[in-house]
């Protein structure tokens, strides 16, 4: 009996030795995991209000979402009402004060936010009750007052001042809305204008027409019972009054005619954003929604899609470059491959994603591409199981895109059905070359020559232009427009010199002062500085009375202090230095023949000569008054290319001589405007300055 | 509204001892001395496969900083088995999806996939333990890639010198001095020899744990664990003996200089001990006391009331040896440097001089109780955890129960704790302020 053990356990072991794995191959994949999915579950209020409640136990935490499903919304000359909105509600209510509002929420360690027609709040399951009436409370009876108002509206127009000159905010805005037209919600955007119309009246309007429970959904997720959840909303949104909200109509947006690039010019642009965009009539409901979906992944989703792997793997044109389907059931949505790119090969990125967007509609995906994507997804689908918060998002997809029962519980099988041909109908429906819209926004004179010149499918294409507001505008010069006839680059300095005093005048200036101030994030900086005619130099920049920043040169020799270190100018800094020492170096730069004359371009809507005075350095005059408008150098920043661009604004006179006495710098994402407090001529100076 | 406070005061009191999340897990050695913890959860047919080792930027000899990150880089270059170039593709091409990072302390590596790749999920973890390729291409290509993340992450981004500089500071003979990623230079000096005597003293069975987490077969997991890790050799044992530090007893004044940023920042900073040490808890609280929320202390006073401050926050750093505890500020306009300072200084002596209010402690245990909830979210996140409290912390059992120890922390001792650490004299004060620096 205890050799048959034996003889068992030795044969067990030689068993164990034997069947070694191999690891030289990757071993393959078990079966398909089995997928679970529960339902919610739900009840509707007589108020219109559909609540459904998925329970989880896992952990003591609740999260609460309420989402208002209203057709979209064209807010018109008062685009803005809906965000401001969003940012006045959650802010306490008619019973409880701001104040004592957050420190509660605080308190009870949750979180609560609101959008114009939504809310949303976590906390740990404990709290549940008292989160769920806050929220309520917050929604149902909001405290709109005009002190908030004021102070929110003017966060907005903040934000849209910074976005001015963004050339993705412009881009973003000017492409939706030619898709779409301005006269469609998702084509309108935010403008100063827009946001300076809307009053606390207007918000209070727009809250009463859509914050309303006809189409709203309320979504509890997590340790709470149902029977709870039932009996406490049914308290706390009883007083949610009933109500429709205003049906409106707006235009239905069409296709382009024909493949065509828009371009707006942003002069400071560095980049040209590229979006090459057409109409989709597709909704989650259709049969071919998930080959679709496949179809757009291999093109542009992510790191592996094509566009990735050729405009930036294979050419290094951008950082990245990337596709998206939109799905609306209200109306169309949009097809868009996108890009940032460089100046210089700006057209070339245009050829590329047109040939890509071309290619995965005439040619079938190969094998490889298709079952790596499915798993792609397939594994995106699987993990996000794991959150609770999924079997509700999934839930509301089947109650508001009107889906079988089933459609998530089919999905992974349906993904694994979709075939190579499938994809390519689907790419062939919803991605159209021949009516696709190219939005590149950019600066027209770098970018603008080699955009006219491209050919798709044997023809050129058409570039029509806007400006940052996307209204129809006549083509903006760019590019080296002739110089009129008889002029040269010593006829521009003239004319400048002329214009700020002429040079009898500028010949008597032994020096001068200039004190100027600008904000910057709350600071205020100071700027002195002072030259003279030889070539003397010293400028101090401090944060009130700490000195950030000063150079001194005495015409040989020069240093400057950061921050209290001081360190003498090397050979390359004092060829800089003495450049900027010269009070007008334009009087020095006449009949010098390595000035050379590089075109007409726009600055900030007035015409300007432009002359490249170095390598690094740029300077633009207005034809019409000869004064200097702008300055321009390229620096190498940490090994970075960057463009430090000056304004010149608000000519002043002191003692015959125009000043400007508006300086705006722009370094990157950085901008000062400095105001001159002072200019004082031949005073002021002494030798001891630069020492 | 006083009442719903009271009353949420007493909920919490009753609520305490009834919300008890418990991780399940069963932990064992492979015969190599590899830690093994298995941790199974049928939520989502997904499961985590990781392994965390025993080795961080402090593990390292003078003039080879930096060798922990860039073997991070170097060990996803492919094995013996596995191509270079092929590991990303193989994890996303099977619906998966991976990442890894180091600290001071440990490096961790992790893939999630759907359950039917688990054994992919080992084979791979498995070959870059047992025989990762090394050679001079791999390591001129992760050089590279690794000074072009020091470039982005540290020297081209604001504030990015801020830690090296307080952790430069605070030690002075311990590795922590140095910072994690290391001096390019050493790097540059790295011969294949050092790299490869490297890896072999510190990328063994017995100085890691696997940690198998989510819709698995506990079994057949234990086979499969057995049949791809136990083939590897066991490695020396590790030793640890770094240097102690002497005790800061007068304060250290310091300026560092960045030339990303245009406002200054003011740190205080102390040196505190160990992340085991339940004194380390007691920080992490005092810190979150101090500036976690719109409503605490000193957000409220510098940022809210009296606009002194742009931002302010206190961290506790924690790491194995010692930690680094620091308050951070950016002074709104002209505001003084000193100004913030004393202002600081004002808020800690009221910890150390007073009780805090028995209003303020209970809000502290809901945000621990609400952290520590949230924290163990996902099967991602308890892999993380299980590796590191076994690894780190010498004891799994702390994912259930380390919120007992917040619990039990008193007023009583947070008052005794700051006034063990947090004194004048022993500060590190640092001026980072906008512009060059003389040093490095």
């Amino acid at each position: 009996m205890k050799k048959i053990y034996t003889t068992l356990f030795v044969s067990f072991l030689m068993l164990n030795t034997f069947a070694q794995i191999d690891r030289s191959k990757k071993p393959e994949a078990g079966p398909a995991p089995e997928i679970n999915l529960e339902d919610p579950q739900t009840f509707d209020m007589k108020n219109g209000l559909k609540v459904l409640v998925v329970e989880n136990h896992k952990l003591p935490r609740v999260s609460i979402q309420l989402l208002i499903d209203n057709a979209p919304v064209l807010e018109g000359d008062k685009a803005g009402v809906s965000s401001l909105t969003g940012s006045l509600l959650g802010q306490g209510s008619k019973t409880i004060p701001k104040d004592e509002f957050n420190e509660e929420v605080d308190f009870l360690g949750a979180r609560i936010n609101f959008g114009s027609q939504s809310a949303y709040t976590s906390a740990l399951s404990k709290y549940f009750p008292r989160i769920l009436e806050l929220m309520a409370d917050a929604a149902i009876h909001p405290n709109f007052i005009q002190e908030d108002f004021e102070k929110e509206k003017q966060k907005m127009l903040t934000n849209l001042k910074s976005e001015e000159k963004d050339v993705k905010a412009i881009a973003g805005n000017v492409a939706g809305a030619l898709a779409y037209t301005k006269a469609h919600p998702y084509g309108e955007f935010s403008t100063e204008e827009s946001v300076n119309k809307v009053t606390l009246e207007d918000v209070e309007k727009f809250y009463a027409n859509y914050f309303l429970p006809a189409n709203a959904y309320l979504v509890v997720v997590g340790d709470v019972k149902f029977k709870e959840v039932k009996k406490l909303v049914q308290e706390y949104f009883t007083p949610w009054t009933k109500g429709t909200p205003p049906s409106l109509g707006f235009t239905s947006p069409s296709d382009a005619l024909y493949t065509q690039i828009n371009f707006i010019d942003v002069p400071n642009a560095v980049q040209s954003e590229i979006t090459a965009e057409n109409l989709v009539a597709l909704k989650m409901k259709d049969p071919d929604y998930l080959p679709a979906l496949l179809a757009n992944e291999i093109l542009g989703g992510g790191g592996e899609g094509r566009l990735f792997l050729n405009l930036r793997e294979d050419k290094g044109y951008t950082y990245g470059s990337y596709s998206g389907l939109g799905n609306d059931k209200y109306g169309p949505s949009r097809f868009r491959a996108v890009a940032s790119v460089r100046n210089a090969v700006t057209d070339s990125s245009v050829v590329e994603l047109l040939n890509e967007i071309e290619l995965i509609r005439k040619s079938p995906v190969s094998k490889e591409e298709l079952e790596n994507t499915k798993a792609k997804y397939t594994g995106r689908f699987v993990m996000a199981l794991e959150d609770p918060q999924t079997i509700a998002e999934y839930a509301l997809d089947i109650e508001t895109e009107d889906l079988p029962k089933d459609f998530y519980k089919t999905y992974l099988e349906r993904i694994n059905a979709v075939t190579v041909d499938d994809v390519q109908k689907a790419a062939k429906k919803y991605i159209k070359p021949e009516k696709t819209r190219i939005v590149v926004t950019g600066k027209a004179s770098e970018v603008l020559p080699n955009l006219e010149n491209i050919l798709f499918n044997g023809k050129k294409v058409p570039v029509k232009y806007f400006d940052k507001n996307a209204e129809p505008i006549e083509k903006p010069e760019s590019g080296v427009a002739a110089m009129p006839e008889g002029v040269g680059v010593d006829d521009v300095l003239n004319k400048y010199l002329e214009a700020i005093g002429g040079q009898e005048k500028l010949s008597d200036i032994e020096s001068y002062v200039m004190t100027a101030e600008a904000e910057m994030q709350g600071m205020k900086l100071n700027l002195e500085m002072k030259k003279t005619a030889d070539g003397k130099f010293m400028q101090d920049v401090a944060v009130g009375d700490n000195s950030m920043n000063k150079q001194v040169f005495d015409g040989k020799k020069g240093y400057v202090v950061m921050q209290g270190q001081r360190k003498d100018m090397g050979e390359e800094e004092i060829i800089k230095v003495k450049e900027e020492a010269i009070p007008f170096p334009e009087l020095s730069y006449l009949s010098d023949a390595t000035i050379k004359f590089e075109g007409i371009e726009t600055i900030d809507g007035k015409k300007a000569y432009k002359l490249k005075l170095s390598e690094e350095k740029t300077a633009y005059y207005d034809m019409e008054t000869g004064l200097k408008i702008q300055e321009t150098t390229m620096a190498d920043m940490g090994g970075q290319p960057m463009t430090s661009t000056i304004n010149y604004q608000d000519y002043q006179e002191v003692s015959g001589i125009q000043f400007p006495f508006t300086l705006s710098q722009t370094v990157g994402p950085q901008h000062f405007d400095f105001k001159v407090n002072e200019i004082k001529i031949n005073e002021g100076v002494s030798d001891s300055d630069f020492e | 509204m006083k009442n719903t406070i009271l009353l949420g005061l007493s909920l919490t009191l009753s609520a305490m001892v009834a919300t008890a999340q418990e991780v399940a897990y069963e932990e064992y050695n492979l015969d190599n001395g590899l830690h093994v913890i298995l941790h199974q959860d049928e939520t989502a047919p997904v499961v985590t496969t990781s392994v965390m080792y025993h080795v961080g930027g402090k593990d390292r000899t003078e003039g080879r900083t930096g060798f922990a990150h860039f073997f991070e880089h170097l060990l996803f270059e492919g094995t013996e088995n596995i191509e270079r170039g092929d590991w990303f593709k193989l994890v996303s091409s099977n619906g998966g999806k991976n990442n890894a990072n180091t600290s001071q302390d440990r490096t961790y590596y992790y893939e999630v996939f759907p359950s039917n790749n688990l054994e992919l999920g080992l084979w791979m973890e498995s070959e870059r333990l047992m025989h990762p390729i090394i050679d001079q291409v791999g390591i001129d290509t992760q050089n590279e890639v690794v000074k072009e993340e020091k470039r982005l992450r540290y020297d081209n981004s604001p504030y990015g010198q801020l830690l090296f500089t307080v952790a430069e500071n605070l030690f002075e003979k311990h590795p922590y001095k140095d910072p994690n990623i290391g001096y390019m230079k050493d790097l540059d000096a790295a011969t294949l020899e050092d790299v490869v005597a490297y890896n072999k003293k510190y990328y063994v069975p017995n100085n890691a744990v696997l940690v198998v987490a989510g819709d698995i077969d506990i079994s057949e997991t234990k086979k499969m664990v057995e049949d791809y890790f136990g083939p590897i050799p066991k490695g020396a044992d590790v030793v640890r003996n770094y240097p102690k530090e002497t005790p800061i007893t007068t304060e250290i004044n310091a300026k560092a200089y960045d030339t990303n940023i245009q406002i200054p920042a003011s740190i205080i900073a102390y040196r505190t001990p160990g992340f085991t040490e339940r004194d380390a808890y007691v920080l992490d609280m005092i810190s979150a006391y101090l500036s976690d929320g719109k409503s605490s202390k000193l957000y409220k006073k510098m940022v809210d009331d009296q606009k002194q401050a742009l931002q302010v926050g206190a961290y506790n750093i924690a790491q194995e040896d010692y930690g680094m505890y620091l308050v951070f500020t950016l002074p709104v306009g002209e505001t003084p440097l000193s100004t913030l300072n004393t202002e600081i200084e004002e808020e800690i002596a009221k910890v150390r001089d007073s009780l805090i209010s028995e209003k303020d402690y209970q809000k502290l245990q809901n945000k621990f109780e609400s952290r520590f909830v949230n924290a163990n979210s996902s099967v991602e996140g308890i892999a993380g955890s299980l590796a590191t409290y076994y690894l780190l912390y010498g004891d799994t059992e702390l994912i259930n129960k380390e919120i007992d120890i917040y619990r039990s922390v008193t007023r009583e001792e947070m008052q005794k704790v700051a006034k063990k650490y947090l004194n004048p004299n022993q500060r590190v004060v640092i001026d980072y302020l906008p512009g060059e620096g003389n040093e490095q």
